[in-house]
C-alpha cells in the first residue's frame, strides 16, 4: 500500500513538472521526486531486509533530493539564469500527448511484466516515467530544464533498478552517484557556455 | 430515512460556515482579525432584508435563474455519499449525472451574467464557460475512476464500499483520481489558483463579474449556491478519498466527517494564502494536469490494475 501510494506520487511529480514554466519549482518538483524515490527505497529495502538498499535510499535522500536541487539553485544564481521556461510543447498538445506515452509504455511494459513477479507494475511505471522524462527534454530549449530531464531521467532508471531487480550491488548504486556528481560538474561549464552565448 | 434527512439539514446549515472558516483561516494566516465564523448567516439575514433590484434590460431570465443556480445543487445534496454507517442513500447516481447537475446549475450562473446585458456580465459568463468546459471532462473521469475502483458505478454506493473496503491494492490510481479532484475543487468553487473570490478588479474577477448586476434575496441565493457548491465538493472528496469513519457510531461518524469537512477547508485557505492567482490563459495548464491525471487514474486502473 505504501509502496503504491509514493509510486503515485513519483509519477505524479514527475507529471506536474512536465507542466510547470518556472525554474525554481521545476527543481522543487525534481527535488520531491527524489524524495519519494529515496522514502520508495528504503521502505523496499525494509521489506526485503536489504542493508544496501537502506543506505542507497539515504544517499538517495541526502545527494538528489538536498544536494543536487541546492546545487543547480546556486548555480542559476551564479549564471544569472531564465528562470522563466517556456515549453516547446503546447499545454493543449501535452494534455494529449502525456496520456498517450503513457498508454503507450503502459502496453510496451506488458511482456516485461509477465517475467517478473511480485510488483510487477511498478516496472510500467518506472518506464513510463522513463519516457516522460525524456519528453521533459525535448520540450524545453533551455539547458537547465533539459538538465533537470537528464536527472528525472536516472531517477526513473533508479525506480527500475530497486522494483524489477530486488536491488542492484551495492557498488554499482554508488557509481552511478559518483557518476551524477561528475555530471554535475561537467553542467557546471555547460552554463558557462550558455552564459557566453546566449 | 431520518439520518438521511438530518445529515442533508446538516450541511446545508455549515455551508455558510464552511466558506466564513476558510476566510477567517486566511485572515489569521495573514495576521489580521478574524472575520467570525458567523459571518456567512449575518450576510444571508442582511440580503434577505434588502431590496431586490433588477436592471432595466434584464428579461424574465434574471428573475427565474437564481432558483435554477441554487435548485440542482440543492438536488445534488440528496445524492451524496452518507455521511453515517446505515443511513439511506441514493445508490444509483453516477459520475455523468453529478457532473450534469452541477454544470446545470453553472449553466443558469452563466445565463445570469449574460442577461442583465453589462459588459461584466459577459465577460464573466464567458470566463466561466471555459472553465467549465476544461473542468467537466475531468469531474466526469475522476469521479468514474474512483467508482470503478470501488466496483459500483453509483456515488453514493462507491462511498459505502470504499468506506466498507479500502482499495489497497490501488494506491497508485486513487492518489491521481484525489489530486485531479482536489484540483477541481478549486477550480470549481472559485478558489485562488483559478479565481479569487475577494476581489473586485476587472482583471481577475469570473465569479463576481456574473454576479454584479445582482440584489436582495436573488444575491442570497447565489451566495447560498456558491456555499452549496463547496459544501458538495468537499463532501464528496471527504467520503470518496478520505474514506475511513462509517463503521463508527452515527454522532462519532458526523463528527468525524465534520473535521474532515474543515480539514479540506483548512487546506484550502492554506493553499490560497501560499499561491498567487494564475493569470487565465495559464488556467488550462492546472486543469490540463487535472486532466491528466484523471485519465491517467483510469488508464493506471485499467491497464496495470495498480
Amino acid at each position: 500500500m505504501g509502496v503504491d501510494f509514493l509510486i503515485g506520487l513519483f509519477l505524479a511529480t514527475l507529471i506536474v513538472a512536465l507542466f510547470t514554466s518556472r525554474l525554481y519549482r521545476l527543481i522543487l518538483w525534481y527535488s520531491m521526486n527524489s524524495l519519494t524515490l529515496g522514502i520508495l527505497a528504503l521502505l523496499i529495502g525494509e521489506e526485503l531486509h536489504d542493508k544496501a538498499m537502506l543506505i542507497t535510499g539515504i544517499v538517495t535522500i541526502l545527494i538528489k533530493a538536498i544536494g543536487i536541487p541546492y546545487m543547480l539553485k546556486s548555480f542559476s544564481h551564479r549564471f544569472h539564469f531564465v528562470r522563466q521556461i517556456q515549453s516547446e510543447i503546447k499545454v493543449q498538445h501535452a494534455i494529449i500527448l502525456i496520456p498517450a506515452i503513457l498508454v503507450f509504455t503502459f502496453y510496451l511494459a506488458e511482456p516485461i511484466t509477465h517475467m517478473i513477479h511480485g510488483n510487477a507494475n511498478y516496472v510500467a511505471i518506472s518506464i513510463s516515467s522513463l519516457f516522460l522524462s525524456l519528453l521533459l527534454m525535448m520540450e524545453h530549449r533551455n539547458v537547465a530544464p533539459k538538465i533537470i530531464g537528464f536527472l528525472s531521467m536516472e531517477n526513473a532508471l533508479f525506480l527500475l533498478g530497486i522494483t524489477a531487480t530486488e536491488g542492484m550491488p551495492m557498488l554499482v548504486e554508488l557509481g552511478i552517484f559518483f557518476d551524477l556528481l561528475m555530471a554535475i560538474v561537467v553542467m557546471n561549464l555547460l552554463f558557462h557556455k550558455e552564459e557566453v552565448t546566449p | 430515512m431520518i439520518m438521511y434527512l438530518l445529515t442533508i439539514i446538516l450541511l446545508l446549515l455549515i455551508a455558510p460556515l464552511l466558506l466564513s472558516f476558510i476566510k477567517a483561516v486566511k485572515m489569521w494566516l495573514l495576521y489580521k482579525k478574524p472575520v467570525s465564523l458567523f459571518q456567512g448567516y449575518r450576510n444571508f439575514a442582511k440580503l434577505m432584508h434588502k431590496e431586490t433590484l433588477i436592471s432595466q434590460e434584464a428579461s424574465q431570465i434574471t428573475r427565474i435563474a437564481p432558483f435554477l443556480v441554487l435548485s440542482p445543487l440543492l438536488v445534488t445534496l440528496f445524492f451524496l455519499p452518507p455521511v453515517v454507517a446505515g443511513a439511506f442513500y441514493v445508490s444509483f447516481v453516477d459520475a455523468f449525472t453529478i457532473t450534469g447537475l452541477i454544470t446545470l446549475s453553472t449553466f443558469f450562473l452563466m445565463l445570469l451574467g449574460l442577461d442583465s446585458a453589462s459588459a461584466f456580465g459577459g465577460m464573466g459568463s464567458s470566463r466561466e464557460a471555459f472553465i467549465a468546459a476544461l473542468v467537466e471532462p475531468a469531474m466526469v473521469l475522476t469521479v468514474f475512476s474512483v467508482s470503478m475502483m470501488s466496483g459500483d458505478l453509483g456515488v453514493g454506493q462507491a462511498g459505502v464500499n470504499l468506506a466498507a473496503h479500502f482499495p489497497e491494492a490501488h494506491m497508485a490510481s486513487f492518489l491521481f483520481a484525489a489530486i485531479s479532484f482536489f484540483i477541481l475543487l478549486l477550480a470549481e468553487n472559485g478558489r485562488i489558483p483559478v479565481d479569487n473570490p475577494e476581489t473586485h478588479l476587472e482583471l481577475t474577477m469570473v465569479h463576481e463579474a456574473m454576479i454584479l448586476d445582482i440584489t436582495g434575496v436573488y444575491l442570497a441565493i447565489i451566495e447560498t449556491a456558491a456555499s452549496v457548491k463547496f459544501v458538495i465538493f468537499a463532501s464528496l472528496f471527504a467520503s470518496l478519498f478520505l474514506p475511513f469513519g462509517l463503521q463508527f457510531a452515527a454522532p462519532v461518524a458526523a463528527a468525524l466527517f465534520l473535521v474532515k469537512l474543515f480539514a479540506i477547508a483548512a487546506t484550502v485557505a492554506f493553499l490560497e494564502v501560499n499561491t498567487a492567482k494564475l493569470r487565465l490563459f495559464k488556467v488550462p495548464n492546472l486543469l490540463g494536469i487535472a486532466i491528466v491525471f484523471a485519465f491517467l487514474s483510469l488508464i493506471t486502473f485499467y491497464v496495470l490494475g495498480a
